[in-house]
Order: C-alpha cells, then structure tokens, then sequence
C-alpha cells in the first residue's frame, strides 16, 4: 500500500459536481484531491476520449456548451492533484482508499465530497445476460470515449427519454438504430412533461435536443415506437434479436434504458444516511442546505443526491464548494449565503425538470417480466425463481443476500439490489434498507493492499 | 394467552439447533427471533470447525490454557455431532472435514505448539505435528516460512449460510412455532413460568431458554439477571472465487488467522481482528448498527494471511464484513441453568458456531429431565456472585 497522502479537500468524482466544487474552492490556497475512475475529467457526461484521440465534433450539441465551459475552468485550476484511473474502494470519516494504477493509497482529508455520480439502473429481463446486450449508458460511453459503436443494429428499449439521444448519437456516429422502444405508451411521457409546462420551457435547449434527436431519428427512418414492451432477448452466442409485445426485432445489440441510480456504495459505506432515490431505485444521499451528509465532513451532490443531470450536479458541487469554504472558515456566512444564491437557484429549477423527467420516465409498472431462470445477480448466479421463493418466505435483502449469495459476489450488489427490493416491495411494506454496504466498493488486489514483501 | 413448554429467544445456530432437538423430544417450542433467522453471528462467522485450542486461550498465561483445553473435551462431541448433522437434517450444509493445521513461524510458536498439543493429546484429541517439510507435504500452498504445525484430522468448515436456516427448517418440521420479526419487549416472571410479550406475542412458558448471542446482555436483563458478556465486532474477508487450493482449515499459533476455502471456491479470511462497534448518541455500543472496519485489522489480517499462504495475493478481495459476537467474562461460553431463576437456560459467549450443536444437543437433554454435567465447565453458576442481588 503507498504512504498516505494529506489533502485539505478531497473530491470523489471528476464530473460536473466535483468540477464546480473545486471552482468554488479555489482561490484559497487549499490542496485538493480530486478521485475518479476515468484517466480525465468530464465524467459520464463528457466522458473524454483518450488525448491522443483526434476527436472532430467531440459533444457538439448545444446542451453540452455550459459543462464544456466548465470542464475547461476546472482544467485550469492550480491546486488540484487528479487522480485519475483511480478507484474509491472505501470511506470513513476524514480518509479516502482509493486504488489506481500505483496500487492503493490513503488519503486524508478534513472535509470529503462525494460526487461519484450515477450508474444505468441494471433490468434483468430473459436473455439480458447474452453478449450484445448493454445497459444503454453503456452504448453511449463507448461511443464518447472510444468513438465506438457496440453493434451493426442497435435496438434501444426502456422507458427513459435519453434513450432517443443516445440512439440519434449512434445514427450521427454511422450506426443503425434498429428501433427505440419506449414500454410506457406516449401519452403517459407527454403528459407528465406538460404537468409543469414552466419547469420545462426553462429548460428548452434539453427539449430542443430531444426535437432534435427524433428529427435525427425520423431522417434516418428509425422506428420510435411506445408501450413496446420487451419480453425476451434471444440469440445464441450473442444477442440476434428481441421478442416484443410488438412483434419480433432483429439486431446485434441491445441498449436497455429504463433509467439511472446514483452510485451508493461510497456514501452507504461511510454510514451517510441515505434515502429513496426516485422511482428507478436506488438510494440517494440525505443531505442538508449546505449539501453536507449525516456525517461530519462528509459532503455529496450531483447524482449521489439524487439523479437530476448535469446542471444540476454542477450546481449542488458549487454549493458543496462554497459550504466547505464556509466550515473551512475561509469565508463568512454572509459571503457564503451570497455565493451560493446563483447555484440554490439553479438547482431548484433543475430538480423541477428532473422531476418531470422522472415522472415520463417512470419505469414502475413497465419493467419486463423475468422468467423463472433468468439470473438477477450476475456475479453469483442467482435466477428469478430462487429469489422469488426467499421474498415470498418473507426475508429481508440481508437475509436474501446471506441465503442465495445474491448480492455477494464482486459488484456488490450494486446491479442486482435494485431488482431484489423491486420484488420485496412487491410482496411486502416495501421498507426494506437493502444490503449492507461493504468494504471494498471495487474488487482490489490483496498485493495492493499490503506493503511490498 | 398462548402456551408452551420452552421459549427460546434469539434465531441463531444454537437457538434453532435447540428448538429443533427439543421438538424431537416432544417440548412444544416456540423461537423468537427479534430480525431474521441467522442474521447475527451465525450467520456472519467464517465457518470454521477448529477443535484445537484456540489461540486466545494460549496467549494469555498458563491459568486460561488449562481451562481451554477442558474445552477440548466437548470438541470431540462436536466432532461427532457435525459428522452426523448433514444425514440428520437431509440437508447439504457443506460440511467439509479434511483436517486443519494450526500453523508456527517462529521457534518460540513451535515450542508453544508442542505444549497445546501435550495439553491436547491429555485430553484425548489426537492432533499430530509435523515439521514444515511434512506441514508443506500434506499442504504445498503454505509458505517456506512455517516452520511447524500442529495437524488435526477432523477440523474444517461448514457453510454458515446454510446450517442455520437448515436447523430452523428442521425445527419447524418437528413441529415448533418459529417467530421472526418478532423483538420481545418484557418477561414476566408468574407462578414459576415465563410471560414473554412482544409485537404479536404473547406466550407463557415453562422454561425460557436465552440464546440471542451478543443480544444475550440485554434478554437476561429482562429477567432482572446480569450475565457478563461483552459484545466483540471482528473482521472477515472473501476473495474472488478461485480453483481448488486450500482444502484445509488453516490457523496460527501465535497470530490471528483463520483461512480456508469454500466449497463455491472463495478463501474466506479471518481470525480475530477487531473492528470498532458502533455507538449510541449517549453513550455505549449499539449493537444494531454496522461495525466499523479497522484498516489496520484489514493489513494486518491479510499479511498474516499472505506470511502462511503467500497465494492469497494473487487474488481480489471482494468483500470485508464486521460480525458481532460476544465474549463473556472469563472467555469461556457461558452454557447451562441459571440457578437463580429456575427454568432460565442460557447459551451465548463465542465457540457457538464449532460448538454450537453440542450445546443445543445437551441442553436439549438437560432441559428435558437429563443431566447437565459435560456443560458444567460452562455453566451460568460460575458468575452467580453477581446475581446475588438479582432475579
């Protein structure tokens, strides 16, 4: 294990969250360190190609400008240590492990900000787990990051609207959208979008790019179809194809969109108390006015607070930025309320929008159904029929867990506990807290984490 | 208000192990369980069947070895009952018994050895040591650096996950009540018998048998009994699965380690390594909140694990757990009748997963007109002083 490293301010994630925090925090001098999977800045939002990439058009749409802008202030900033490719295996109060090409190391840190942002919401479904089947956040990093497009014939299903950007993206990068399947029909996504029709209109330039991707779409003659539900992938040494409520639809590789869950592992570990996240699942951290958890110098924002996209993450980390200034001392209260009026704000207006978005992609009564054999743990193997058989005896996710080794295995749970407390809810008061958070939040090296011999 | 002959409160290995036995036995049973069945320490522990003396008992003088080794001779009941319980219960229970070794690096180890084993072959379990040439003979996956180890062919593990919920499963065929959820709030001691109350329960019951682990402080309490055991949170960890390599169950004689291989191809890691308990705003430890792991047991653990099975690093780690168990006073399980109450039994205070059907079984006996005797080495009366102004 390499020595332990000292920061002021340590930033889990690069995306727009901890990109606006450290702004906020500049200029004070302060050592700041910011953790994240990706060897560059951007996060899933502007996931970068790697820099000896020659990327024409990288991202052009309208709605990327101001996180664009953002990613280049942030790349200017003096006093910040990146530590990219490296991965947050674990948090307690005040001290960071993360593990990176170097092998693991310690940071210390007065106050933590947790900005780690979100995941696809896994949806197992029968064939999911064949080859050329992706959660479509998948696709599109991909397509971001290495300019690669996964299949010849992408079929999109689910019931979240991003799903028509990413397949407009892989038309645009040259591929073949064989349809986008929305499973609820349309008037549900219309209506919850002109419920609020003021949260929308202030957030136009993302309608207008979702008027965009489907004239995309239309020029290209995709077929955008609603309340096309999937009920079984099929192929035999990879996705061939897709059975439908609408019929049969051939293609080499599926995107499921059925929405997002922030990524919980980091925060639940450090024993943050956590709530609900919406209505795909997962669970989002509760914090107060100033972003900061249920624990001493532990903070969050962007998605780790609930999934609002990227505007909004960009304006809780500023938020998140000022506080820490402010439990830091280095500016007063008054500074602190008058910085933080602009982001308090926007981050209203982003979370109306995203509630709205939430609403018309509200996957509750249109996931597909499993079959009995279709497995829902990944890591460990475990089918629909056996947890079924657990939910119905009445045991806890723990219990479950402990039973089957559904949520043991090296993802932690993280893909499969959505599903699991989706059925414990289906049967019961649906209270259930979920799995135990548990050391490490990524698989690790036992040599990594020992001194050299 | 609904009857039975015993109540037994905590849905652990031994509360399920004895329920089922006492249902054998014709006692109408009811298990209350205050979470779900093996949510504690049973179901948390790594699975060990050691049947030496543990380490825990050496390290801390001469006095405490003694009284480890009396141990030794309920251990060779436990071998017995965990070579039969799989045909009993008809239940695969991964019950592994292809010997153990307790393993020495230093010369000061390898003398500490061959006194437990003296102490051992005393009390009539055969344990053979072998110098680290035999050791690597029978085991090449240890290191060059053990220098000695103590060999006991009948240790090994079982699978936590499994052997509880079969008990409970076995308990509730033979016709006990089997309450989960179920968090008892008072007991009332009436005219000999036992008023236990809690959501939705109210029962009366001839004996009342304690067996809620680290929770047992706390149950006694509600019988107006101190039982001096002291909540413990320990660190385990599971590698990735890996191809058959460890089929033993592997310790140390002078540091923490417990080591071995599940039948699904995880190294399970452990052996004693502490981990902070949680605690309450107002003080104290709460014990329904999840330990904090201790980095330093993490290192510490996984390098002892690295000095004996230098393997091991090449292998992920994909999860570090924090179980609470408790210790009693003495270090010794605290098994048997407490004579202040007549009718309350207790069985709590560590060993309970190795051990942990021969307890049932003989309480099972004791608490049906048969004798306590083999237990009297564990028995409540030990810590009667402090329950001479209680009951």
């Amino acid at each position: 294990m390499a020595d332990l490293q000292h920061f002021d301010v340590a930033i889990i994630g690069g995306g727009p969250a901890g990109q606006a925090a450290a702004v906020a925090l500049s200029g004070h001098g302060l050592s700041i360190a910011v953790i994240d999977e990706q060897p560059r800045p951007g996060g899933q939002i502007l996931r970068q190609p790697p820099a000896r990439f020659a990327v024409q058009a990288w991202l052009e749409g309208r709605s990327y400008a101001p996180l664009k802008q953002l990613l280049a202030r942030f790349q200017a900033l003096s006093g910040i240590t990146w530590l990219g490719e490296h991965s947050v295996i674990g948090v307690q109060q005040g001290s960071v492990m993360a593990m990176g090409p170097e092998g693991v190391t310690t940071i210390s840190a007065r106050h933590i900000l947790i900005a780690a942002g979100c995941q696809d919401l896994a949806v197992p479904v029968s064939g999911w787990t064949l080859p050329g089947v992706y959660a479509a956040g998948g696709i599109q990093a991909f397509l971001k990051g290495q300019q690669l497009l996964v299949g010849s014939r992408v079929l999109l299903a689910g019931t979240h609207p991003l799903q028509l950007l990413i397949a407009a993206q892989i038309v645009a990068a040259g591929g073949t959208v064989a349809a986008v399947m929305f499973a609820q029909p349309r008037s549900a996504m219309i209506g919850a979008l002109t419920k609020h029709p003021l949260a929308a209109l202030r957030r136009a330039p993302d309608l207008l790019a979702t008027a965009g991707a489907l004239r995309t779409l239309a020029r290209a003659g995709t077929p955008v179809l609603f309340g096309a539900k999937i009920e079984a992938l099929t192929g035999n040494d990879r996705v061939s194809g897709a059975i439908t409520n609408q019929g049969q639809v051939a293609c080499d590789a599926v995107g499921l969109c059925y929405g997002f869950v922030p990524q919980s592992a980091v925060p639940r570990m450090a024993g943050a108390q956590m709530k609900p996240a919406g209505p795909a699942g997962g669970w989002a951290c509760v914090h107060d006015e100033w972003m900061r958890t249920s624990v001493p110098g532990i903070a969050a924002a962007g998605e780790a607070v609930g999934v609002a996209g990227a505007a909004a993450a960009a304006a809780g980390g500023s938020l998140a930025g000022i506080a820490i200034a402010l439990d830091l001392g280095l500016i007063d209260a008054d500074a602190a309320d008058r910085a933080a009026r602009q982001p308090r704000r926007a981050l209203l207006q982003h979370r109306a929008f995203a509630a709205l978005l939430d609403a018309a992609a509200d996957p509750t009564d249109h996931f597909p159904k499993p079959a009995g054999d279709t497995i829902i743990c990944r890591c460990e193997d475990v089918d629909h029929a056996t947890l079924t058989g657990q939910v119905s005896a009445g045991g806890s996710a723990n219990a479950i867990k402990l039973a089957t080794r559904c949520g043991m295995g090296a993802c932690q749970g993280r893909n499969c506990e959505p599903s699991l407390l989706r059925m414990i809810a289906e049967t019961g008061p649906g209270s259930d807290p979920g799995f135990t958070a548990r050391f490490p939040a990524r698989q690790v090296s036992i040599a990594d984490l020992l001194p050299p011999e | 208000m609904e009857r039975a002959d015993v109540a037994i409160i905590g849905g652990g290995l031994v509360g399920c192990a004895a329920a089922w036995q006492l249902a054998r036995k014709g006692a109408s049973v009811v298990l209350i369980e205050a979470g779900d069945i093996n949510a504690g320490a049973s179901g948390q522990n790594a699975g060990s069947l050691h049947f030496q003396i543990e380490r825990r008992f050496l390290e801390n003088g001469d006095d405490l070895a003694e009284q480890g080794a009396q141990i030794v001779a309920l251990s060779r009941h436990a071998v017995t009952d965990w070579a039969t319980i799989e045909g009993d219960l008809a239940a695969d229970l991964h019950v592994a018994m292809d010997g153990g070794l307790m393993v020495a690096e230093t010369a000061e180890q390898v003398a500490l050895l061959e006194r437990k084993a003296a102490r051992e072959s005393h009390e009539g379990l055969a344990v053979r040591t072998l110098d680290g040439e035999q050791a690597r003979t029978i085991a090449p996956y240890l290191s060059p650096g053990i220098l000695a180890a103590n060999f006991s062919a009948d240790e090994g593990h079982a699978d936590p996950r499994a052997v509880t919920p079969a008990l409970a499963d076995a308990a509730r065929r033979e016709g006990a009540s089997v309450r989960t959820a179920t968090r008892v709030r008072t007991i009332e001691r009436d005219a000999g018998r036992f008023r236990v109350e809690g959501e939705g329960l109210a029962l009366s019951a001839d004996q009342l048998l304690v067996a809620a682990g680290a929770w047992s402080t706390e149950i006694c309490a509600l019988v107006n009994i101190h039982m001096p055991l002291y909540p413990v949170a320990l660190l385990m960890n599971a590698t990735e699965r890996t191809a058959p390599m460890v089929p033993h169950l592997v310790q140390h004689v002078g540091r923490r380690l417990s080591l071995k291989q599940t039948h699904a191809g995880n190294l399970l890691i452990g052996g004693g390594w502490p981990s902070r308990l949680a605690q309450t705003p107002n003080g104290g430890f709460d014990l329904s909140a999840r330990a904090q792991m201790i980095p330093e047991s993490l290192t510490g653990n996984l390098l002892a694990a690295r000095d004996v099975v230098p393997g091991v690093t090449q292998l992920n780690l994909i999860r570090s757990w924090t179980g609470v168990t408790a210790i009693s006073s003495d270090q010794l399980p605290i098994v048997g009748p407490v004579p202040r109450v007549p009718g309350l039994w207790v069985a709590a205070g560590g060993s309970a997963f190795t051990l942990g059907l021969t307890f049932a079984r003989m309480l099972a006996d004791a608490m049906t007109g048969g004798d306590a005797d083999e237990l009297a080495l564990l028995s409540p009366a030990r810590f009667e002083h402090l329950n001479g102004f209680m009951g």
